[in-house]
């Protein structure tokens, strides 16, 4: 346990001494500690593919956003969806300007054409998000308040009936990496829709999926893996 | 003034003849022709001998459109992949001016189907759209049932003065499959939509097999995702089966003449493995904002009739 905390601890001071980035808020840091199960590399360099069953721990005890707003007597749930929802609103605000010089995603015969399109709009929003890290968006309170939003659907006859969907023609080779690329030809699991119409709508092109256990945020028309929260389902 | 009309959907079968392979559709004049093919993104010979068998049939039958049910090109989605799986199997077709229009299938990739003009989905996940005054047909994507999309079909489906209203998407809300079953979550947030604003027909895939499922609340069902595909042995034939084959690959030609929406189901070798009509009762009024609500399969034993015998 000690060690832990010391290397809570120091993961805490490494990423407050990082470059932050537009779409990154103070409490970043924190999101850190809470996702020790994984490496963390420096911000030049892309981080490796998570293995899914190295695990995310539980946010119970880093919830700056929940207990400033309940120090301020706003509700502390509503504080994380409106977290959430800035932190959406930022990166399609970045997004918008990377791809501002890129092709259009247009309606064209020419499949090569999309694909060139698609490529060239992912590419572009990589670069402007070199520096975006695993919990950017799904920091570990937004995590934890999915999985209390995802919990009741997922019991009884309903709840297996969800998870089945989930199996259904899943994929197995996902990477669970920030900006990684969806990988070509693999199926785009259905997400069952008792846990879809619980979580906060998005704008296009995000969509959620689960993956086995876990959820991405994808960017659909660039097919770009924004962000992903581990052991969403339980 | 909005008036509550009502409609029921009646599906009668009728005999099938002694040829099979013989055209059974009134093939009138002015009315809206179409074809039904699910899960065909294969590439192979199974593909293949359905878009021929398509061809064939459109010598006799002149449909000007054909709509998919999704998986739509199975696997790598590289340009090529959408000739061998699309393009080329269907090249006479299109070579004759028939328009396709695609849902998505949980093997599809979005972006590049729905902006890949031949399918016609405008750049679209979710679309309409009506071949025809007094009919419209409103593509889903079952994949990802959203908020956004089930307000834009609630306000879509209120607006549309459309007599006949025609879904069609991927995951079938009732099916008698071993390995994928009844879509229930779509069907719990779909099906009250669906009765809310009097949908007459509901077309889907993703079960390899052919299923006429007996009307639900009012409503025809079709599952028809055997186009390339075929998962032999999996229809467990139920208590929603009207009629079910699942030995072969197979596709649909509807026609809608009035009140009336005729169907012929036909195999890879081009015999007729089901045939019969759904009928609508009473009309909707245009521009009411508000179509018919069907109820009486609600309030009585279904209509429909057991599955017509097999053609030989």
């Amino acid at each position: 346990m000690k060690l832990i905390r010391i290397l809570v601890v120091a993961l805490f001071t490494v990423s407050c001494g990082r470059a932050s980035t537009s779409e990154r808020t103070d409490h970043k840091s924190d999101d850190s500690a809470a996702t020790s199960g994984e490496t963390r590399q420096p911000v030049a360099t892309p981080e490796p593919a998570t293995q899914p069953n190295q695990g995310e721990k539980p946010a119970a005890a880093l919830t700056p956003v929940a207990e400033q707003a309940k120090a301020t007597g706003v509700n502390p749930d509503a504080a994380v969806l409106a977290d959430f929802k800035s932190r959406i609103d930022a990166y399609m605000k970045l997004r918008k300007e990377a791809v501002k010089d890129a092709p259009r995603l247009k309606e064209t015969k020419d499949p090569a054409k999309i694909k060139a399109a698609q490529d060239a709009m992912s590419i572009q929003i990589r670069a402007a998000r070199a520096n975006a890290t695993h919990g950017d968006i799904f920091t570990p309170e937004i995590t934890a308040k999915f999985r209390r939003l995802l919990a009741p659907e997922l019991k009884g006859d309903e709840g297996r009936d969800a998870k089945a969907i989930i199996k259904d023609d899943a994929p197995t080779n996902i990477p669970f990496k920030v900006n990684a690329k969806y990988p070509e030809g693999a199926p785009v699991p259905t997400v069952p829709a008792s846990l879809l119409v619980n979580l906060p709508t998005l704008p296009e092109p995000l969509q959620f999926r689960i993956i086995e256990k876990h959820l991405i945020l994808l960017d659909e028309d660039a097919d770009i893996i924004v962000d992903y929260a581990l052991n969403i389902i339980k | 003034m909005h008036r509550l009309l009502f409609i029921a959907v009646l599906v009668s079968t009728l005999p099938l003849p002694v040829a099979a392979q013989e055209l059974r559709l009134p093939n009138k004049p002015g009315s809206v022709k179409f074809a039904v093919i699910g899960d065909t993104g294969t590439g192979d010979r199974n593909q293949l001998a359905i878009a021929n068998e398509l061809a064939s049939w459109r010598t006799r039958y002149p449909f000007d459109f054909a709509v998919m049910m999704g998986d739509n090109i199975y696997g790598g989605e590289r340009p090529s992949d959408f000739d061998k799986k699309f393009a080329i199997p269907y090249k006479p077709l299109l070579d004759a001016g028939v328009k396709f229009y695609a849902a998505l299938g949980n093997h599809d990739d979005p972006a590049l189907q729905r902006n890949y003009k031949p399918f016609n989905m405008n750049g679209e996940r979710f679309y309409s759209f009506r071949p025809q005054n007094g009919v419209r047909f409103f593509a889903l994507d079952s994949n990802y049932v959203d908020k956004a999309q089930l307000e834009w079909l609630d306000k879509e489906l209120a607006a549309s003065g459309s007599g006949w209203k025609i879904m069609f998407f991927h995951h079938p809300l009732y099916s008698s499959g071993e390995t994928h079953g009844s879509a229930e979550q779509q069907r719990a947030l779909l099906e009250p939509l669906f009765l809310k604003h009097g949908v007459n027909v509901v077309l889907s895939g993703h079960e390899h097999f052919y299923e006429r499922i007996k009307p639900q609340k009012g409503i025809a069902y079709f599952i028809i995702g055997s186009s390339a595909k075929l998962r032999k042995g999996d229809l467990q034939k139920s208590d929603l089966t009207a009629f079910g084959d699942d030995g072969e690959y197979a596709f649909m030609l509807m026609e809608i003449a009035g009140d009336e929406l005729f169907f012929q189901t036909i195999n890879q070798s081009g015999k007729t493995i089901d045939v019969g009509s759904v009928k609508r009762v009473g009309k909707a009024e245009p521009g009411s904002g508000r179509s018919a609500q069907p109820v009486v399969p609600q309030a009585k034993p279904s209509p429909a009739q057991p599955g017509p015998r097999q053609s030989k």
